[in-house]
Formats: structure tokens, C-alpha cells, sequence
């Protein structure tokens, strides 16, 4: 089983979460949308897999790199 | 000796010359998937169009004459779609392709006739480094290094392609790194020494898709433009690239015949814009639409994701494309997008393309992150690259254009002709951090909320239009139209097309 994290690509806040733990999820497919620069910024599953760690929560402040979620497959 | 005699032994040693590394080399290279030096080559070039140079040089060493085809380094000249070209390509198979006497004076000469000549050069880089023994001791050196001081001399005569296409290490490494267009295959290796060197002399276990691999390359040093499965694949990559550029700096690009089509996707342009400002897009989306069919060739896409470069062609003309990308961090221009923007216009300068901005972008991104690896420099090296740029530059202005960017995306005099479109707004900031940055320790959301409706509504495409530093808004499905008559009114016709190549000098790498 392999263990992809799901990185923050900006600095910024995160706005919304989209998908929950456990859930199954195709590449591409939105976990969560951040806020930076007054813009709503898309995180997408980098792989397909499941869903195992959501370390963020609604209105959390991120680092650039940060590790927002995790994906196993 | 008789004619017969001779021409006997004439065909003899171009066997031996042409048999490389010998069979069972060739074929264990064969079984993994990986081209050969010849066929690589042979896959390149028009038909039958290879004349060699060197087909019978070989080491200098006591020796090593019989057991060093071609030096392990083949050169020559041949036809690219018609047109003369320069090829290096490294033998494998012969000493690990390395560095020697002879395959160096190989690659010197070609070199020279390509960039004096003006044609351009194509790399198959695949080498081991220095050949040991020959390099050692002080003699060594002094006899294999140092004799050509033009040797890293790059002024951008004609275009130059590097092809990683297996553990690169010394030379192959070097000249990728000066060239315009970089193109590596999945599992090659580009650094400076190899993982066995890395281990004896500082003690470090590094595998070589760590040291130096495609994903290093490609997503953080930025060194490589495109990745490829394949050695075919890359080959094709190289043709393509170099079908934009012209031969040599004092020639406009080839025009190409525009694909039948390629007017009809005016409303993808608008389809693929967002209504909501707060909302990404993908840029790419929009470039598609607005471009000649099939015509968008992107550089390093995944490197300094908020901006876009790429080749492409509007009305069969070559051009150069810089744009903002919503989706890399909302378009928010990185050190890594700098980096990569400037070292683009520097080779669209040198090479007479035409530049399109399209500007889509809140600013430069601020914060720690970039200040730490010199924000400041890096944009004010991509906007004096901007304002030293000979080449018509035109730009689209999008959606929203802050602060710096704005210069730097072409804003102002920076373009010769922009167009914005209904949906733009250009400002110093985004009204809603000025709204708080004027009304700073007051608390009062309602002067606020007033504030920034007012800014907001002065950021306008027909406020930037009322003074004209835009010189028309025009509607997103005819940009394509405005942009193709436009390239045609700023046609360098003095020069036919040639600019003036003011940074040919500058660095290959920032």
C-alpha cells in the first residue's frame, strides 16, 4: 500500500472541505478548496486511492508544501 | 596498393567503425527498450540525409585505437524537414560515451560550423563524464580540458537541443544545461557527478532518480522543458520543437499552413472563463481556442505551475506564449515562474518569436517562502528580460492584473499593443486588501465595504481604456481575430522579422 500526501501548493487558509475520510476518490477529484490571494484555489487527489487522514479543518491556516490529507492505494 | 586493395580495406574499417560498442552491446541496449546512438540519429534526420564527420576517429591512447569506434562520440550533419542541422549523439556503448581527446575535437568542430554556419545543433546527451584514465594527472588535464576557451561561450546564433537520454554526467550535463530545449526520457539521470562519485567522496547513498532524475528535472530545478516515456517519443519532441524556430538568430521562424479549423473555437475562449472572479480556470483551456489547431507545444508544465509558457502558432506564425495560470496558485507568479518566464523570453528574443502575454494573475506571491529564495531579483530579472525584448510583444489582458505583475506581464508600454477584455481589472492591489490597508485601525466595516465597492468599480477595463493604456477591449471570442491582424501590424518589416538579440549573453539558468 502506497501513501501519497496531498500537498498545499500556496500559502493561504483553508475555505472548504470537500471530500470526507474513508471516502474513495479518482485522480483529480476535489478534497478540499483553499482561500489565498481572495481566490478559491481547488486541491485535487494527485492519485486515485482512499482517503485515510484529513489533517486540516475548515478556516486552519496553511503552509506552501503543508500536508493537507493523505491517500493510500 | 590497388584500387581494389584499398577500397577493400576502406570498407573493412567503416564495418569496424560502423559496428559501435560491438554486438552483444548493442543488443543487451537493444532488449531494454533504448535506441542506439545510430539509430537515434537515424530517427532524427529526413531519409538518407546523415553525412558523418569523424567516422574514423578514434582514442589518442596506446592501445585503445581498435576498441574505440568513432570514440565513442558520433557528429555530422544532416536535414531536419528539409533544412541543415548540426547532431551530436553519444555512444553508449564505447567507453560509456566519455570525454576523450578525439570525440571532444568531434564535438568542437561541429559546434563551430553550426553556430558560424547557423544551423541548428541537436544533443543526444547519454556519457559517463571525463574518460579515465586518459583525463587523470596534470598532463591529462591539461591535454583533454581547457584548449577551446569558447567552449561554454553560448551568444544564441542558432538554436541549440539537448536530448537526456540516459545517465548524463560532465559534457552532456553542461551543454543541457546551455541549450534552448531540453527534453529527457523517464529513467535518465542529468547531474553533476555520478551516485557512485556522490558516495565515495562525501559519504552519500543517493539513488540516481533522486540525484538527478526526470522528477527532480522537471517539478523543482526547472532544467528540463518536457518528459517523455520514450527515446522515440523525445525525438519526435525535438522535431516539433525546433519546426517553430528559425535556423539561425538572423532569420524570421518558418510559416506553417494554419490547420483547417482553426477559426471556428472563438467561444471555447469564453466557455472556458469563469463568471466568478474568486473562481480558477485552466489557461490552457483558453490558449487552445485562441491558437492554430494542434499548435500549443508546453514548456516545463510542471515547474512554476502559475505561469504557462509554450510554443504555438497564430496564422501559421510562430510565437512565443507567456500566461498567468489560475490554477497554479491562483495564478500568483513564483520565484519558479519567474525563473521560467524569463529564461522563455530570452530565447523567444534571441530567436525572433513574437511574444502573447495573457494576464490573468493577483500579483507576485509574497510571503517567506519567496523572499527567501530572492523574489526581488528573480522578478526584476523577468522584467528587465521584458523590456530588453526586440520581438513584437502583444497582450490580452484577461481578468485581473495587480500591482508589479502587471509591469511584468506586459502592462503599460511593457507590450506594443494590449487588449483587455470586459471581464479585466487592474489595480494596485485586490481592492479588498486596499479597502483594509486605507481603513488600517479603524473599525468600521461599513466606510470599508464602501471603500472597496469604489476601487473596485475604478479597476474597470474601460477606466484602464478612458486613458489608453489599453488600446482596445475587445470581446474574448475575437481574440484570436485581434491577435493574428495585430501580429501582422507589428511585423518587424525593417529587418524582415529579425530582432535586435540584446540578451543573446545572457545566462542559459537563473
Amino acid at each position: 500500500m502506497a501513501r501519497h500526501e496531498v500537498n498545499a501548493d500556496i500559502t493561504g487558509m483553508v475555505f472548504k472541505i470537500e471530500a470526507e475520510a474513508g471516502a474513495t476518490l479518482a485522480e483529480g477529484d476535489m478534497v478540499m478548496i483553499l482561500e489565498s490571494m481572495k481566490m478559491e484555489i481547488p486541491v485535487e487527489a494527485p492519485v486515485a486511492g482512499r482517503l485515510t487522514e484529513i489533517l486540516v479543518k475548515e478556516g486552519d491556516a496553511v503552509a506552501e508544501g503543508q500536508t493537507l490529507a493523505v491517500i493510500e492505494n | 596498393m590497388a584500387h581494389e586493395e584499398a577500397l577493400k580495406d576502406y570498407e573493412e574499417r567503416r564495418r569496424r567503425a560502423l559496428a559501435m560498442g560491438g554486438e552483444a552491446k548493442l543488443a543487451k541496449r537493444k532488449a531494454t527498450g533504448v535506441l542506439n546512438a545510430r539509430e537515434r540519429i537515424d530517427l532524427l534526420l529526413d531519409d538518407d540525409s546523415f553525412l558523418e564527420s569523424g567516422l574514423f576517429g578514434t582514442s589518442v591512447m596506446p592501445g585503445d585505437a581498435d576498441n574505440t569506434p568513432g570514440d565513442g562520440k558520433l557528429a555530422g550533419f544532416g536535414r531536419l524537414d528539409g533544412r541543415d542541422i548540426a547532431v551530436v549523439s553519444n555512444d553508449f556503448t564505447v567507453k560509456g560515451a566519455s570525454s576523450s581527446a578525439t570525440n571532444m575535437k568531434k564535438i568542437g568542430h561541429v559546434k563551430r560550423v553550426a553556430t558560424e554556419r547557423g544551423m541548428p545543433l541537436v544533443m543526444f546527451g547519454e556519457s559517463s563524464g571525463a574518460r579515465m584514465p586518459d583525463n587523470m594527472g596534470a598532463r591529462g588535464m591539461g591535454t583533454m580540458l581547457g584548449n577551446d576557451p569558447q567552449q561554454y561561450v553560448r551568444l544564441r546564433e542558432s538554436p541549440w537541443v539537448s536530448a537526456i537520454l540516459g545517465q548524463c554526467y560532465g559534457s552532456s550535463a553542461w551543454y543541457a544545461c546551455l541549450s534552448d530545449f531540453v527534453v529527457m526520457r523517464r529513467g535518465a539521470v542529468m547531474a553533476v557527478a555520478s551516485p557512485v562519485l556522490a558516495s565515495l567522496a562525501i559519504g552519500q547513498t543517493v539513488d540516481s532518480e533522486e540525484l538527478g532524475g526526470t522528477k527532480l528535472h522537471s517539478e523543482v530545478t526547472g532544467l528540463v522543458d518536457l518528459v517523455t516515456d520514450t527515446d522515440e517519443e523525445a525525438i519526435a519532441a525535438i522535431r516539433r520543437f525546433l519546426s517553430y524556430l528559425p535556423g539561425h538568430a538572423n532569420e524570421a521562424p518558418p510559416r506553417a499552413s494554419v490547420p483547417d479549423g482553426s477559426d471556428d473555437d472563438g467561444d471555447g475562449v469564453l466557455a472556458a472563463l469563469p463568471e466568478s472572479r474568486n473562481r480558477v480556470y485552466d489557461v490552457r483551456k483558453i490558449l487552445r481556442s485562441v491558437l492554430d489547431r494542434d499548435s500549443f507545444m508546453e514548456l516545463k508544465p510542471l515547474f512554476g505551475k502559475p505561469g504557462v509558457i509554450g510554443l504555438g502558432r497564430l496564422d501559421g506564425r510562430a510565437v512565443g506564449i507567456i500566461a498567468n495560470n489560475p490554477m497554479g496558485k491562483a495564478g500568483a507568479l513564483d520565484v519558479a515562474a519567474s525563473e521560467k518566464i524569463t529564461r522563455f523570453i530570452v530565447m523567444c528574443d534571441s530567436f525572433n518569436l513574437p511574444l502573447l502575454m495573457f494576464v490573468d494573475t493577483p500579483g507576485f506571491v509574497i510571503g517567506i517562502e519567496g523572499e527567501r529564495q530572492k523574489a526581488p531579483g528573480k522578478i526584476m530579472n523577468f522584467m528587465t528580460a521584458l523590456q530588453m525584448a526586440t520581438v513584437p510583444k502583444l497582450s490580452v489582458l484577461m481578468r485581473k492584473s495587480y500591482g508589479q505583475a502587471y509591469l511584468n506581464m506586459g502592462g503599460g508600454r511593457n507590450s506594443d499593443d494590449i487588449a483587455a477584455w470586459p471581464t479585466a481589472e487592474v489595480s494596485f492591489m485586490d481592492p479588498a486588501y486596499a479597502a483594509r490597508v486605507v481603513t488600517w485601525g479603524r473599525d468600521d466595516a461599513e466606510e470599508r465595504a464602501r471603500i472597496e465597492d469604489e476601487m473596485r468599480r475604478s479597476s474597470s477595463a474601460y477606466d484602464i481604456a478612458s486613458i489608453y493604456a489599453v488600446q482596445a477591449v475587445i470581446r474574448p471570442q475575437e481574440t484570436r481575430r485581434y491577435l493574428k491582424r495585430m501580429l501582422e501590424i507589428h511585423e518587424l518589416r525593417p529587418t524582415r522579422g529579425v530582432g535586435q538579440h540584446r540578451m543573446r549573453n545572457w545566462p542559459s539558468t537563473y
